[in-house]
């Protein structure tokens, strides 16, 4: 071949190799690398147009940085069914943050299981014919493209221009690749007002200078950059933006304006809540983003009042008969003032309550409701524990001040669970725990005189590696348990709210794991260590840090196994969804045109219809039961239209009756609807 | 060639010339009639608008904001004087009006203020100050759809208060289908009782049309049905979901709280075009520092904090609020001024804390109107019912009080508005209810200005919103003085004097760093700021330096405060005329030229 050939020749096949790598494959979607926010979207429409029976994707908006927004929409599409926005249906959420690329792909992966088993397996065929999939698996897509810019930025932010100075110019001041790596990493410079000491132990890392141990700071730290506006500040203004997975209206924080100045403020949060507002079927969330909230269930605020139990204000207590200094629950003083026929007629529920005595939002998860997540919770770690994903649970990172999960939970008012899939795993313990060693779990199931027996020393120990306030002594305790005051329970119990110690052990560095882990997996490339620079300004500082995404966006290969994981646990909590069904109708002649109608609605899903705190914020709405009467029939007993509340799971059942005067043989239907479980009804008959 | 005689005949048709196009008759001033004793319709108020931006072409800027939900246009006005700057070199005045669709009032207060300012201009020296000095923005209607439906078709005093956007109250998968009705036509919704030996209500002795609760053990004679209309979905229920069904002045983002917290919300804050159009013009003109949002009823003047978790504002804006609040209570003698949370009621997401706290503009309230009778009222007090423990004769006396208050109303509508805004009871057969019987107070015959009333509520809540815009920041430059520090350096002494109470930059703005601090500049070919600072003790001669870091300017971080002089110092280099020019930007622009000799 010629020389002009075999460029040819060797270049189509070498382009060949390259677009066959980039395109999004169809029987693996996790493969080599991240998926950049283009190539998400790519995959979108590739399944869209791959099957056309399952499968309608909704744009529901654009990025500020001109993304497009994508829903996919994942269920059986037949005549015979009702329409995919009449079914129950499940929304899966990912990466709000932006930055957690992890969550983006299992995301991928548990859409791509799901098309794939929708003609296979049993349960994921009829589960598409009775309910509808909504998935977005980027929601903050600006915030990911950092990841796949020249320069890696790590930020939260969409990309949306804002002057975070003040100054009158926007974004003029960010961050500058210095050294030229790639990477916006940190800038340490030694300066006399500096409070920053390496770490004694590891030197690479950065801690605070601490005056009580006799420690004098060396180092003032910035961002790598320069001083763009000659201000005085480093990078103070950078291109963005509002951190989107912060900007959801439970437990805004006003005070903090890179989460926006005020909730649903940006695109992105604006066509998300667009759709799920206007998507009144949906009735469950799973998120894949950086909280988990399965073992992490610490809420942001504080209640006013105590998750349930209230004081009625002495204005109400005294007119309703009530004590004033007693606490009661809010299904107590329902069911009193129902009692007491206050309302004539109208339907009184613990959010009017809670209105009524100026209660504010809840800030605490409703005890009905955390009862069902901590069996969830059991359930997941038993599935962690089987799989051995050495997942570090005392990193579970709980929702954050105006996230999306919270939202969910307190104003949307549905069951949500979001998972983070992946974190760093803990460095391998040099001390191997052994069957003596103590642990928060055996505590809970330990007798008195078993927690006695293991002595002082023991104890001690126990209660240091946990994190307990030094005067927490151990010979204290012991007497606590001793007189019976306290059992090896409740200690557990104690513990297990307590905060969670990050940092291994004694006097870690709170960063060390991340730094062991990038050395030993990484081989060391998850931080830049420390090299000088001359500064324009600063003048002699030193370029170093962890690497932007070295916690977030692992090598693909270390997320596959979590990712499976996870997503067969998601896929498996689409069998606890609830259901109305109806188990029964009854019809009793009671006297010649005269006949008691019962019908007993069920529930068999294994979650209840809705949730405590999507009742008392009233966007889970009561199921209501409409008798469709013909001409000549009446009622006579019973509300022709009345609602039930909710129902329990797992076979529970509520009958609703009335009597109803009409002809024999004559029809009338019986119809339960909510928009979150759909429509049952039955036709029936008036006769014996 | 001109006699004596002639020359005198010419001489006054000159002078009769000129004074019919002199402006120095008032009359001649108003080139748009206008009359007070009237509600406007969105058409009309959209006529009268044009017409106005037609007389006073150069003043006067008419825009849409938007479009309503059933797609009127969301009406915005700016008035500023081009020949003295533009309109966001000055501090900013706003005004709107009906954000809920029953409180129309605010409206015609809003086209009041309009007009008086622009037919007042160069006659009276505040109207040619105010309209020189300040900017001002405007949204006379903020709910044109709802206004529309109150004037011109069934209402009652309190509805539709909300946008028209259907929603879905008793949840049953439909919206608006259940709304009252007009049955006995005679243009509004009253409301329906029935005959009932069982009833819970009684005819007031002294007036058989007020219905009175029986006391315990008592027998009735009637039951209130509630609102006038008929069960239209077969649920049982009578007009349990109405049109609409939120309230917009909840849906702002400021300590929004979702429905639950907040009956009315929606679903997210600004969810609506209304509030969203208007948040958008909030947002376009940051000048603005001084805000009113009208609504009905009760004579008052708010302030937030709207609910108790937000705290009150800091002390130094609760100065500039009470300056302005208590000679507000002298301009319009009855209206209390009073604070949302304390006096009122929780608001979480209004429109006067976001103002406030995501602006930085000092906002008010105005409840418009009050019950026009009852010359006991003193005597009579609060028509509310006092909380806490009460004895048997406080239950009586109030009672007494409440029904003295009925017989008031009924007077009232009796002899002062001759029966124009009251239906008697007539009988009705009802599908649901059998025979009932409908009457009541008509849509305009309670919180809404009676006619006779309007023009005093438009000029007293005008003169009010004026004398806030009056108190807005005024800087002036107070004393320059230059010395000569050898070569080309001068020492530049200048102090800013604000003759008003309102800072230029609010203390909340401070706080929460919601906007740009001040600037003062230098301006000038070839000048250079060397270095600045503010005198802090002339006597003393201490100077707090402020670091131009290398621009012409230094930021003035707390700006000018209230009755506030402030002195600064100038290091620089340059020669001939240069110019100082202090940039607040809600706190005006203004220039002062020195020669460097």
């Amino acid at each position: 071949m010629s020389a002009r050939t075999k460029i040819f020749f060797y270049g189509t096949i070498v382009l060949f190799m390259i677009f066959s790598l980039c395109q999004p494959g169809l029987a693996d979607v996790l493969e080599k690398a991240y998926h950049s926010p283009k190539q998400v979207n790519q995959q979108l429409k590739t399944w869209a147009k791959q099957y056309p029976q399952l499968v309608r994707l909704h744009t529901i908006g654009k990025s500020s940085g001109g993304c497009e927004l994508l829903v996919l929409e994942i269920a059986r599409r037949d005549s015979r069914l009702p329409s995919p926005g009449e079914r129950p249906a499940v929304f899966i959420g990912g990466n709000p943050e932006g930055t957690h690329l992890v969550a983006t792909e299992a995301a991928l992966v548990l859409a791509e299981k799901i098309l794939s088993r929708a003609t296979k397996d049993e349960f994921t065929k009829k589960f598409l014919t009775t309910h509808t999939v909504y998935l977005a698996p980027l929601l903050n897509p600006d915030a990911a493209q950092r990841y796949f810019a020249r320069v890696k930025v790590e930020s939260m932010t969409n990309a949306r221009p804002i002057d975070d100075d003040l100054d009158e110019l926007v974004d003029e001041d960010g961050p500058e690749d210095l050294n030229k790596d790639g990477f916006i990493t940190q800038m340490r410079v030694k300066d006399p007002e500096g409070t920053w000491i390496p770490d004694p132990k590891e030197p690479r890392l950065l801690r605070r200078a601490d005056p009580k141990k006799g420690e004098k700071g060396i180092y003032k730290v910035y961002t790598e950059g320069v001083d763009n506006d000659g201000d005085g500040r480093y990078n103070e203004d950078p291109p963005g933006g509002v951190i989107v997975c912060q900007n959801f209206p439970h437990d805004f924080d006003y005070n903090n304006h890179q989460t926006g100045l005020w909730p649903v403020s940006e695109p992105e949060t604006i066509a998300l809540l667009k759709f799920l507002t206007s998507h009144k079927n949906i009735g469950f969330m799973l998120n894949f983003s950086s909280e988990n909230t399965i073992l992490n269930m610490k809420q942001t605020g504080r209640a006013q009042a105590g998750s349930d139990k209230v004081r009625v204000p002495r204005r109400f207590a005294t007119f309703l008969g009530l004590d004033p200094e007693k606490e009661y629950t809010l299904k107590e003083l329902v069911n009193i003032l129902k009692g007491m026929n206050i309302g004539g007629g109208m339907e009184i529920d613990e959010s009017m309550i809670a209105m009524m005595l100026g209660l504010g939002p809840a800030m605490d998860l409703d005890r009905q409701d955390r009862a069902y997540l901590e069996k969830i919770q059991e359930e997941y770690k038993e599935v962690l524990k089987k799989a051995s994903l050495k997942y570090p649970e005392k990193r579970a990172q709980g929702v954050m001040k105006g996230s999306l999960t919270a939202y969910a939970y307190f104003q949307y008012g549905v069951p949500v669970l979001a998972v983070d899939v992946w974190q760093v795993p803990e460095p391998e313990k040099k001390k191997k725990e052994t069957a003596e060693t103590l642990t928060v779990e055996k505590l809970k199931k330990m007798s008195s005189e078993d927690f006695l027996a293991l002595g002082e020393e023991k104890i001690a120990a126990f209660l240091k590696e946990q994190g307990a306030p030094p005067n927490f002594k151990a010979a204290t305790v012991m007497e606590m348990v001793k007189s019976g005051r306290l059992t090896p329970a409740r200690m557990a119990e104690f513990m297990a709210k307590m905060p969670r110690k990050t940092g291994g052990k004694d006097g870690d560095h709170p960063q060390a794991y991340l730094l062991e882990w990038s050395d030993k997996k990484l081989k060391g490339q998850g931080f830049v260590n420390w090299q000088p620079f001359d500064h324009p300004t600063l003048g002699k500082v030193e370029i170093g840090g962890f690497v932007p995404f070295v916690r977030t966006a692992p090598p693909v290969e270390e997320i596959k196994k979590a990712v499976d994981v996870h997503t067969d646990f998601f896929l498996d909590m689409l069998k606890k969804l609830p259901t109305l069904e109806i188990a029964e109708v009854k019809v009793k002649p009671l006297a010649d045109q005269l006949y008691k109608v019962e019908i007993y609605l069920t529930n068999r899903g294994w979650w209840p219809t809705s949730t405590a705190q999507g009742r008392r914020a009233r966007t889970a709405w009561p199921i209501r039961v409409e008798l469709k009467l013909s001409a000549e029939q009446k009622v006579f007993s019973g509300r022709r239209v009345t609602t039930v509340p909710y129902i329990e799971g797992s076979g529970a059942v509520k009958k609703v009756e009335w009597t109803i005067i009409g002809k024999k043989g004559s029809r009338l239907e019986i119809v339960a609807w909510t928009p979150r479980l759909g429509k049952v009804k039955k036709s029936i008959v008036l006769s014996k | 060639m001109f006699n004596r005689i002639t020359r005198i005949f010419v001489v006054i048709g000159m002078l009769g010339l000129i004074l019919n196009f002199s402006p120095l008759s008032s009359l001649a001033g108003e080139k748009v009639h206008l009359t007070f004793d009237h509600y406007y319709d969105h058409a009309e108020l959209t006529q009268a608008l044009k017409a106005l931006q037609q007389a006073y072409p150069q003043m006067m800027k008419v825009i849409s904001l938007g479009k309503s939900y059933q797609g009127r246009d969301i009406w915005g006005v700016i008035l500023n004087n081009p020949k003295t700057g533009p309109a966001e070199h000055k501090p900013g005045y706003y005004m709107d009006g009906n954000i809920h669709g029953n409180e129309i009032q605010g409206t015609e207060v809003v086209l009041y203020t309009i007009w008086y300012l622009l037919k007042n201009y160069g006659e009276t020296e505040l109207a040619t100050r105010l309209l020189d000095e300040k900017a001002f923005y405007f949204i006379p209607t903020m709910n044109p759809d709802s206004r529309d439906w109150y004037i011109h078709k069934a209402a009652d005093p309190n509805m539709p208060r909300s946008g028209l956007i259907p929603y879905d109250n008793d949840r049953d998968g439909v919206a608006d289908e259940d709304g009252p009705e007009d049955l006995n036509g005679d243009g509004s919704i009253t409301l329906m009782r029935k005959r009932d030996p069982n009833g819970n209500m009684k005819p007031h002795p002294d007036d058989p049309r007020i219905l009175i609760p029986v006391r315990p053990g008592e027998k009735g004679e009637y039951i209130l049905l509630g609102l006038e209309g008929i069960d239209n979905d077969g649920d049982g229920l009578v007009n349990e979901d109405g049109p609409g069904g939120y309230d917009m002045n909840r849906n702002y983002g400021f300590n929004w709280q979702p429905d639950y917290v907040q009956r009315g919300a929606g679903d997210y804050p600004f969810c609506f075009p209304e509030t969203k159009a208007t948040r958008d013009f909030l947002l376009a003109h940051p000048n603005i520092i001084g805000a009113q949002n009208f609504h009905n009823y009760g004579g008052m003047i708010l302030r937030g904090p709207g609910a108790k978790n937000m705290g009150e504002p800091p002390l130094a804006d609760r100065r500039v609020y009470d300056e302005i609040g208590r000679k507000g209570e002298k301009i319009l003698p009855g209206y209390r001024y009073i604070v949302v949370y304390k006096d009122l009621y929780p608001v979480y997401g209004g429109s006067i804390d976001f103002i406030y706290n995501v602006l930085g503009a000092y906002t008010f309230s105005n409840e418009l109107d009050m019950d026009y009778y009852g010359t006991l009222r003193e005597l009579l007090g609060p028509a509310s019912p006092q909380r806490g423990e009460k004895t048997p004769e406080d239950e009586e006396l109030q009672r007494w009080r409440r029904y003295q208050r009925m017989l008031e109303e009924m007077f009232y509508h009796d002899h002062v508005l001759m029966g124009e805004q009251y239906t008697d009871w007539q009988p009705y057969k009802h599908p649901l209810y059998g025979d009932i019987e409908i009457g009541g107070v008509k849509k305009f015959g309670r919180r809404v200005s009676p006619l006779f009333k309007l023009a005093e509520t438009c000029h007293r809540n005008a003169a009010f919103c004026l004398y806030h815009a009056d108190q807005l920041p005024r800087l002036e430059f107070d004393g320059v003085k230059v010395t000569r520090m050898g070569g080309d350096m001068y020492q530049i002494d200048v102090a800013l004097r604000n003759t008003r109470v309102t800072p230029t930059i609010s203390a909340v703005a401070l706080q929460k760093k919601l906007h740009r601090v001040d600037k003062f500049k230098i301006e000038g070919p070839q000048v250079k700021l060397l270095m600045a600072g503010q005198i802090t003790d002339r006597l003393r001669q201490r100077v707090r330096p402020i670091d131009p870091q290398g621009k012409n300017f230094i930021w003035v971080k707390s700006g000018i405060p209230g009755y506030t002089r402030t002195e600064f110092r100038f290091l620089v280099k340059g020669k001939g005329k240069i110019k100082l020019i202090y940039d607040s930007l809600k706190g005006g622009y203004y220039t002062q030229t020195v020669d460097l000799k």
